[in-house]
């Protein structure tokens, strides 16, 4: 995994004028409408904020697999708890992928977009190998 | 309590006053003792410096804090050095781009007082502070959450709200009766609260009244109280204040404003032991009450023997005296006001969890308001909030245009040495001047009028008030 070109990247994404969370959830609610009603307890500032600081905060630490595993499985207990289903997954990637190709702009590139895309390949299976039971509460 | 003396090991520090994504670590500081590297996250294997770490400093304790966390700040963002006694050298290689005193940069100095702003992340202000605040040798609470109101709503972590905490608690340690000196809107009546809450009369109920708002023909009956039917016939009995403040403290605000024929009147009662008499009875009474009184006039407007009863003098910063503390108090406001006011919360505040979170609140409304020469302190700091919000067009509260007239022309301190007006001068100006603030302020080479009208106000004077040895009012 390409650590260095992720976290560039991500940081280009974040330091644009164009809000880089925004645009993520912009294009995932504009391809996937009905997922609006999973965030329902933050508001979209709050969310975005929250989305900035936990992708940053796994890329940060993909190095560190204690870090990593109790993190992840973490976020897999609460994802499944917000009613986020296996199928979800890819459609955030895509969404993930398309913003920061957005806000990189120049900065973007396809060794950028492979890195991106083997990343969040890897950090989804980590999630959905965590067993969990899901109990749907609106994020 | 005592403190050991100022530490002279006086350093520049990065004090964090807005941040986006941690609003919960306002007022938290990154010493900058030598090079350091700043950044997200802990130390990097090819970071040029150590890293600086964020502290969060209180008397004899100081608490180092987890690395910066702000994902729009890069892992390595800023390279600074200490240059000279009161500035730092700021050298950017994060991705954000910098500003130091409103400059955009990628290598400057940021002096004293500066403010740096990492683009859409977080705002830093210089200030020279020592390496440890002063240690309290007993009793002063910090026990109560960084950054929040103290037990008694006291606002603030910089050096100067620490040692008025100080003064507080010293005072109250006694039983002397106590002058409260500060502008207003320093917060006369809330020092005053805390010197009771922190004395042995805290179980008594505190007393309060505001001199400047009793009629002078029934002062004396406010005070000492009246027998029925005294001095007018239907006139019910009363305990006045002093008889109220038995066992307690008696807080009289704007003390200042007492003619001195009062003033002589209480000098008795304080003098004999708290024996007084009430209007129309013979016999003498007896209260044991703590005088704390308050003033925004110069002493010279309270009859010297009558000053000299007051012990102890707690004197309260103005905000420009602790500007560290100006998005502390900020926060506390947006927070009070938010939790009070639900539609504005909805408006302007982040949700969490469906509670309500930190407010929307723009950079350069903080930047700004920390460069502005408050005259009225933290009364003007909340009208200066009510104005933003209220003229609000968007959802987060900014730097509007009508804010920004309240602040246009303030933004500089002034060039001039202030302590170098004496009463005479600026009342010579005035009247040389039409009694023009404007012109008056020019003619003395001052920013703008309202430096000047600072000035008049310190020393007792209005813009329509002659030099002939009365006081104006306040």
């Amino acid at each position: 995994m390409n650590l260095a070109l992720l976290r560039d990247t991500l940081e280009h994404a974040l330091s644009v004028e164009e809000d880089f969370p925004r645009l993520f959830y912009a294009t995932l609610f504009s391809r996937h409408p009905h997922l609006r009603a999973l965030f329902q307890r933050n508001s979209p500032g709050a969310q975005q904020k929250m989305f900035a600081q936990k992708l940053t905060a796994v890329v940060d630490n993909l190095d560190d697999p204690d870090w990593a595993q109790r993190e992840l499985s973490a976020l897999a207990h609460s994802h499944a708890g917000y009613g986020v289903t296996k199928e979800m997954y890819p459609w955030v990637g895509e969404a993930l992928i398309d913003a920061l190709r957005v806000s990189c702009g120049a900065a973007w590139s396809s060794e950028a977009e492979r890195a991106w895309q083997q990343a969040y390949v890897a950090i989804t299976r980590a999630v959905l190998a965590v067993p969990v039971e899901a109990t749907p509460t609106a994020q | 309590m005592r403190i050991r003396p100022r530490a002279a090991n006086r350093v520049p520090h990065l004090v964090l006053v807005w941040s986006l994504d941690e609003p919960d670590r306002l007022g938290e500081a990154l010493p900058i003792l030598g090079p350091v590297c700043i950044g997200r996250g802990g130390p990097q294997g090819d970071d040029p410096f150590p890293r600086a770490t964020p502290q969060r400093m209180r008397p004899s304790r100081t608490v180092a804090r987890p690395p910066i966390a702000s994902a729009r700040i890069s892992r390595r963002h800023l390279l600074v050095e200490p240059d000279g006694a009161e500035s730092v050298r700021v050298r950017v290689v994060g991705k954000a781009p910098v500003r130091i005193a409103g400059r955009l940069t990628m290598d400057g100095v940021a002096r004293s007082g500066d403010l740096l702003s990492i683009q859409n992340a977080a705002l830093y202000m210089v200030a020279i502070r020592p390496v440890e605040l002063p240690t309290l040798s007993s009793g002063t609470t910090v026990e109560f959450p960084f950054a929040a109101p103290d037990p008694f709503g006291i606002v603030g972590e910089s050096e100067a709200a620490w040692r008025l905490r100080e003064a507080i608690s010293f005072a109250a340690s006694t039983d002397n009766h106590v002058l409260i000196v500060g502008e207003s809107g320093t917060g006369k009546e809330l020092a005053a609260r805390a010197v009771h809450g922190l004395s042995t009369r805290r179980g008594q109920g505190f007393v309060a009244r505001n001199a400047a708002t009793m009629p002078e023909t029934l002062l004396d009956a406010e005070l000492f109280g009246n027998v029925k039917n005294y001095p007018n016939p239907g006139m019910p009995e009363r305990p006045g204040l002093i008889g109220e403040a038995d066992g307690s403290t008696l807080f009289l605000d704007e003390i200042g404003d007492l003619p001195e024929r009062c003033q002589v009147h209480l000098l008795r009662a304080l003098d004999s032991d708290g024996e007084y008499q009430r209007l129309g009875e013979a016999r003498p009474r007896r209260s044991s009450f703590r005088l704390v009184a308050a003033t925004n006039r110069p002493l010279t407007s309270l009859k010297h023997d009558f000053l000299a009863r007051f012990t102890h003098r707690v004197a309260l910063p103005g905000l420009p005296d602790r500007r560290e503390d100006i998005p502390l108090v900020l926060a506390e406001i947006l927070r009070r006001t938010g939790h009070k006011y639900r539609h504005i919360a909805v408006r302007f505040f982040e949700m969490r969890a469906g509670e309500i979170a930190e407010p929307r609140l723009q950079p350069d409304l903080v930047a700004r308001l920390l460069l502005h020469p408050f005259t009225h302190h933290v009364r003007e700091l909340e009208r200066l909030v009510w104005l933003a919000i209220s003229t609000a067009e968007a959802d987060y509260i900014g730097l509007t245009p009508d804010v920004e007239r309240e602040l246009r022309d303030q933004i500089e301190p002034p060039a001039v040495d202030l302590d170098g007006f004496d009463r005479e001068t600026l009342a010579r100006a005035l009247a040389e001047n039409g009694r023009s603030p404007t012109r008056a302020a020019k003619a003395l080479g001052l920013k703008n009028r309202f430096v000047l009208h600072r000035l008049l106000k310190k020393h007792g004077l209005t813009p329509s008030s002659d030099d002939d040895g009365k006081e104006g009012s306040a």
